[in-house]
């Protein structure tokens, strides 16, 4: 086990590293922002004085080097900044929203792996005919629709033409309040996962296809193995063990799709108090939400790719 | 089974067949064309028997193993024919009823042991898994214990704990093993191996091929061992069906066939095999290749690349006949067969052996204690652990105009020695010189003109040829980088190098990938010869070759060689092949040089215990006298250990069997008990010659 | 006696050799079986059609069309498809939908035109160079590109989006600087795999340099992986310019693209008026279609020029 203790410690290595580089993004963003980190911050209210005042206390008079040591350091304890629309920490905000935001990307994932990993299979099997060609035409169609669009289409659908469902997201403050109206929560989470089922059920097609060809499979078929068999027990298995770096991978696409359907079902996550916040200029609260997704990200990929390594046993017990 | 009874065995008298493929016909079909791949095959089996189906790549001997089980690739189709297995007709039996059959009364080992199990199973998971779904009775833990009885029973060392292993943990003949181990662990009556230790070294495939036959005995059951080496074919089955192009050309017992073989085909093929050549003396070789059976020849398949083809055989297709032979066992498809008073191999009249190579010369290339350490990288994980010795400590020198022969198994740091030589790696300490001058101490001017006189012909033409540039670009390349003449002179220079290794010029205007693998290694010699070179560094030339292609290359090497005065590095695990055309012999074994001197002198009298295992365990294409035993266990137990870890002292020591204290304690010192420039690395290098034999 | 009946072939002597026919048989151009593939894939043949017809609508289309597109009317606005000549009625700002549509597909193509070739360009280069010297640049470079790739694109334009007004101009450079992550992660994995091909070994043994293996060998076989992400690179920088826009980044009128038109239309949901959001929804899904059909069959075209 050597071996993946040392997998580990590299890994996280390199994710400090980019932690590290993440941070330093946001604090050029704070730089560009028109007005400098003071107006950003103040908001436009804040009289030159302010501004002046502001500056020497928060220190952003001095060089840069010092000013990013500092906003390190306010970030190692747990200060963002506070929004001066809603008048609270960003830190508060987040871990209202956060919370909110997870159970919408994991709800449509899954949703997403459930619809995606069989289609995939499907149009692994019948290769070259008629309907892997359809499927094929299907989920391009539905990648090249944008979220918000494919939203729109649901609201006009089930909320207008057929009016079964609201087009609202439930506006409860807690997670169970959420879950507690279901009914306003299939709209969102059904958009989001249209959007990802593309990208899986192609990933599992090729997969699939690829496992299909290797001779572990011809063995298989040697000893006596049913095809349905073969595609449960070995291909399917193989094919499912690298969907998990997929998942890494795509992470920040999640949270891109997460930030249009929550602004589209006003839905009360991350996404949709990052969106509030740009049509209000509050810039705490952007760059705050901009710090914490990246955060999540890294860290997120950083746990499929352990999770990959203990799946996979190529990688998990090296001798 | 011996080889006396089965004849009787397998008569139309005796008890019925296991086995009858009749007239079996195979397509292939792919995107662009359909391949008529095996086009009327019929071949029968008696229950215990073991037979051997030999040919070259293309034959369709892969295809008849495959077409059993109708285990056939993608856009694989039986046409026609029928394949009886106990009674049933396999060829139309549907699926359910292939299934019953798979895995439980035929069992089936592939070549590639690592990419035929599943890598993310346990290997008990795998064995057991025949057991689980042709037993119903058997509970799980049954099934396991019987797998683990199974490991055991295939030489498997702590059955218990390999259980719970993945496949990548371990090495090649240990999967190959499990792969055995899986393929019978029902117990079939039939077993078909196809190639099962081709992808294995020498000492390893001896190890497995006596398993095989070990446990056929013990479980009685029938073998179909299809493989491309006639040296395998000779010793482990009891009769033979050669195919070529889809089709059987010659059946017979092995011994019939080894000693009158009547087809022409089997004739020539065994005429291109080195260790039937006398060293020194060129290669019989067949012109041209195989048919390409996207359409279907008429007449006599071979007929076009055969010496007593007549419009007889190009007009129609000789029937498998036994033409008046003894045993109805021995049938051919041959209209101009082997007259069959054919003298034995004794009075065979060579050709007038070559001329010797030009006498060696001054030493133009030496090695001076050269050593290469790779980092150790453990798969994903980049961070490095350690070394690899990959060569520890080679002394050597090769003079002018002579063929220096390196052999060795996989990992034995041959292949990273022609790297440092061709100047592609550089060694980590120790010196190469040559003609006394060291290349890494040249400037950068200098040592790209040092260039040209050193060039590397890889083992693989596909993978080092840009497969974007034509044939022409390619060859012109090492012209364009060292400057040498204008466009014209660079085109004339490839024009010539074309008629040297024997391709049309028009090559020039084709891509490598439309060129057969032969094809592929003249170019991969042309471009080697481009810029003049003294020395040639050749890995593996002709290790990815049949026999017949592989004869016309160390042909034209030879022949380059004496018309070119080039000096040779060759890099082989064959034997015979080295044999054949190396004046010198090195002998590398986990990163030393064991054994090194003139190739008669090594191969007569070899003196390093691991260069005689290593010869001893070679399979001659050449079956044993009436009364004679088979070849005896392998003499190299075990395998070799890993070079990261390298043992200390003599790093033989671990396989060795007159290893002493003193192996462990002492790295050997360099003697010539033999007396002159047969040198030995080895405390205790035997005296004795070999016993007689070609290789 | 019956060995040295085996002819002895004489290697030197090309009437030996195998085919000779085969070799005086023209060789057709690797463009040319590349082409053969492509063009047997019926979707990317779709692909293709789609791709033209959309061109022409926006790039011919005025010329048979001609419509007021930069003078508001707003007596007209929001005409239902069909009244007065608006074969699909007018926008909330009065301009006629179809010619509406043909101006905002040029803006549309135009940008994410550009937008990949800029993001596959920069990529490209970014990931040869790491993926060629290897070793610490490598790892540096990659870990910026990990790092950016860490903040979701999306939240990145909106962040840009609240600092600057945006134009043509902007909004290919912004979508760029999102986009070149994913073609210089691609080639970096290339050049990686390339330049330890023993093709370049071959080359480096002949005496040649770092730029002949980079520009001979390097850079032509990669080159189809590179094209084959451009196509798929225009195709997300057209997606992009229509979430810009849902996110309230578009650019100002009279100008207009398909995403704005669309999140222009958004507003009316409640009014039943659709014209206004299925025509820009459906040329954004069909031109992104398209290239991703485009980009497929090109995919499956190279492979196939490389295979035996």
């Amino acid at each position: 086990m050597t071996g993946f203790t040392g997998f580990l410690v590299k890994r996280i290595l390199q994710a400090v590293v980019v932690l590290f580089l993440v941070s330093i993004i946001v604090f050029v963003l704070l730089h560009l922002l028109p007005g400098g980190p003071a107006r950003a911050i103040l908001g436009p209210k804040g009289t030159p004085q302010q501004i002046e005042h502001f500056n020497h206390q928060q220190g952003y008079d001095r060089s840069l080097p010092t000013q990013y040591l500092m906003y390190l350091k306010r970030l190692l304890t747990g200060d963002l900044g506070e929004s001066f629309k809603l008048n609270s920490p960003v830190l508060d905000l987040l871990r209202q929203r956060l919370p909110k935001t997870l159970l919408l990307t994991v709800l449509s994932t899954v949703l997403a792996v459930v619809i995606a990993v069989p289609l995939g299979l499907l149009q692994a099997v019948r290769r070259g005919k008629a309907s892997d060609y359809a499927l094929t035409g299907l989920t391009f169609l539905l990648y090249a629709t944008p979220v918000f669009f494919l939203g729109l289409i649901m609201i006009i659908l089930f909320a207008q033409v057929m009016p079964i469902l609201p087009a609202e997201a439930p506006q409860g403050e807690t997670i169970a309040d959420l879950l507690g109206d279901v009914t306003g929560l299939i709209l969102p989470v059904v958009t989001m996962a249209f959007g990802i089922i593309a990208m899986f059920s192609r990933y599992m097609r090729s997969a699939v296809l690829d496992n299909l060809t290797e001779e572990y499979v011809r063995t298989a078929m040697a000893k006596g193995q049913s095809s349905r068999r073969i595609m449960g027990r070995h291909v399917l298995r193989n094919a499912l063990i690298p969907l998990a770096t997929l998942l890494g991978l795509y992470l920040p696409t999640l949270f891109s799709g997460a930030l249009v359907v929550e602004s589209m079902f006003n839905y009360p996550g991350m996404g949709l108090l990052f969106w509030n916040a740009a049509q209000g200029s509050d810039f705490p609260v952007l760059l705050g939400v901009t710090l914490v997704v990246g955060v999540a990200t890294v860290v997120g990929s950083l746990l499929t790719d352990i999770l990959y390594a203990v799946l996979d046993p190529r990688i998990r017990s090296v001798a | 089974m011996t080889a006396d009874n089965t004849t009787d065995k397998t008569g139309p008298h005796g008890e019925g067949p296991l086995l009858t493929i009749e007239d079996l016909r195979v397509d292939i079909a792919s995107r662009e064309r359909t391949v008529h791949a095996l086009d009327g095959v019929s071949l029968s089996l008696a229950p215990g028997e073991a037979l051997g189906i030999v040919g070259e790549s293309g034959s369709g001997k892969t295809m008849t193993a495959l077409s059993v089980l109708g285990l056939l690739p993608p856009g694989g189709e039986i046409t026609g024919g029928r394949v009886l297995f106990d009674g049933r007709d396999l060829a139309a039996a549907p699926a359910p009823v292939l299934q019953d059959v798979r895995g439980d009364t035929i069992g089936m080992v592939f070549q590639d042991p690592l990419t035929s199990l599943n890598p993310t199973m346990t290997i008990g998971a795998q064995v057991a898994e025949p057991l689980l779904l042709h037993r119903p009775g058997i509970g799980r833990k049954e099934a396991w214990s019987r797998a683990e009885e199974m490991l055991r029973l295939v030489g498997m060392p702590q059955p218990a704990e390999r259980m719970k292993v993945y496949p990548h943990q371990l090495s090649g003949g240990m999967r190959q093993r499990v792969a055995i181990a899986m393929a019978l662990v029902c117990e079939p009556k039939l077993l078909i191996a196809d190639e099962p230790t081709t992808a294995l070294d020498v000492t390893t495939q001896h190890q497995i091929l006596e398993l095989v036959d070990d446990l056929r005995s013990r479980l009685g059951m029938a073998l179909i061992l299809v493989t491309h080496d006639l040296g395998v074919i000779a010793h482990r089955v009891d009769r033979v069906a050669v195919m070529y192009a889809g089709k059987v050309a010659e059946q017979a017992s092995v011994r019939d066939l080894f000693e009158r073989p009547r087809h022409r085909y089997t004739e020539a093929l065994f005429s291109a095999l080195p260790e039937r050549a006398a060293a020194g003396a060129e290669l019989h070789t067949i012109p041209g290749l195989p048919p390409g059976l996207v359409t279907r020849p008429t007449g006599c398949r071979f007929a076009p690349r055969c010496a007593f083809a007549t419009d007889e055989c190009r007009a129609g297709e000789p029937p498998l006949t036994d033409a008046g032979e003894p045993s109805a066992e021995h049938r051919f498809a041959c209209f101009h067969p082997v007259p069959d008073e054919a003298a034995s191999d004794e009075d065979v009249v060579r050709p007038a052996p070559a001329l010797p190579a030009a006498a060696p010369g001054d030493v133009l290339l030496e090695l001076d204690a050269l050593v290469k350490e790779f980092p150790l990288k453990g798969g994903a994980f980049a961070r490095s652990r350690g070394t690899v010795s990959a060569v520890g400590g080679v002394s050597l020198t090769i003079r002018r105009g002579e063929t220096f022969g390196m052999v060795g198994e996989s990992g034995c740091g041959k292949t990273t020695l022609g790297r440092i030589v061709a100047g592609l790696e550089e060694p980590t300490a120790g010196a190469v010189r040559f003609e006394g001058a060291d290349p890494s101490r040249m400037s950068r001017a200098e040592r790209r003109a040092h260039r040209r006189r050193v060039q590397l012909m890889f083992q693989d033409s596909t993978a080092a040829m840009d497969p974007r540039m034509r044939v022409g670009e390619i060859l012109r390349e090492p012209l364009v980088i060292q400057g040498v003449g204008d466009r014209t002179e660079q085109e004339e220079r490839v024009a010539g190098l074309l008629d040297a290794v024997g391709l049309p010029r028009g090559a020039v205007h084709r891509y490598p990938h439309e060129f057969s693998g032969g094809q592929r290694q003249r170019l991969g010699l042309a471009r080697a010869l481009t810029l003049s070179p003294d020395l040639v560094v050749a890995d593996e030339p002709v290790s990815a070759l049949d026999v017949s292609v592989q004869a016309q290359i160390l042909n034209l090497m030879r022949e380059l060689q004496r018309e070119r005065g080039l000096t040779y590095l060759f890099i082989s695990h064959d034997l015979a092949v080295v044999r054949h055309l190396a004046d010198t012999v090195g002998v590398m074994y986990l990163g030393r040089l064991v054994e090194a001197g003139p190739a008669e002198q090594v191969y007569a009298r070899p003196l390093h215990p691991y260069t005689r295992g290593l010869l001893d365990t070679v399979n001659l294409p050449v079956v044993a006298a009436e009364g004679t035993a088979k070849p005896g266990p392998s003499p190299l137990k075990g395998e070799t250990p890993s070079a990261a870890r390298p043992p200390s002292g003599c790093r033989f020591r671990t396989r060795c069997p007159l290893a002493q204290d003193v192996c462990a304690t002492t790295e050997p010192e360099v003697s010539t008990p033999n007396g002159g420039a047969h040198q030995v690395a080895c405390h205790f290098p035997s005296a004795s010659p070999r016993l007689a034999s070609s290789v | 006696m019956r060995s040295t009946a085996v002819p002895v072939t004489s290697p030197g002597d090309p009437g030996a050799t195998p085919g000779n026919e085969e070799a005086a048989r023209a060789t057709p151009s690797l463009a040319r079986r590349t082409l053969r593939v492509f063009t047997g894939n019926k979707l990317a043949l779709t692909g293709v059609v789609v791709l033209l017809l959309l061109l022409a609508f926006s790039y011919l289309g005025p010329l048979v069309h001609d419509t007021e597109q930069v003078h508001t009317d707003l007596s007209r606005a929001n005409l239902p498809p069909g009244s007065s000549g608006h074969l699909l009625g007018t926008t909330d700002l009065g301009y006629d939908m179809v010619g509406r549509l043909m101006v905002a597909g040029q803006t549309s193509l135009e940008i994410g035109l550009a937008a990949g070739l800029l993001a596959t360009l920069f990529g490209t280069v970014y990931g040869a160079v790491s993926g060629y010297f290897g070793g610490w640049i490598d790892a540096a470079m990659m870990r910026v590109t990990d790092a950016a790739l860490a903040i979701p694109a999306m939240f990145l334009l909106v962040v840009v989006a609240a600092i600057i007004t945006p134009g043509e101009g902007v909004l290919i450079v912004i979508i760029a600087a999102v986009a070149w992550l994913s073609p210089a992660r691609l080639v970096r994995g290339e050049a990686l795999s390339l330049r330890d091909r023993e093709y370049v070994q071959a080359m480096r043994m002949m005496g040649g340099g770092g730029a002949r293996a980079v520009f001979k060998h390097i850079v032509p076989n990669a080159i189809g992986t590179v094209i084959v992400n451009c196509t798929f690179q225009i195709a997300d920088a057209i997606l992009y310019v229509s979430y810009l826009a849902f996110l309230g980044l578009s650019i100002p009128p009279p100008s207009a693209d398909w995403g704005s038109m669309l999140s222009a239309g958004i507003t009316y949901t409640q009014n039943g008026y659709w014209w206004l959001i299925f025509p820009p929804g459906i040329a954004i899904v069909l031109v992104v279609a398209a290239f991703n059909f485009i980009g497929d069959g090109l995919r499956d075209a190279f492979e196939v020029r490389l295979r035996k």
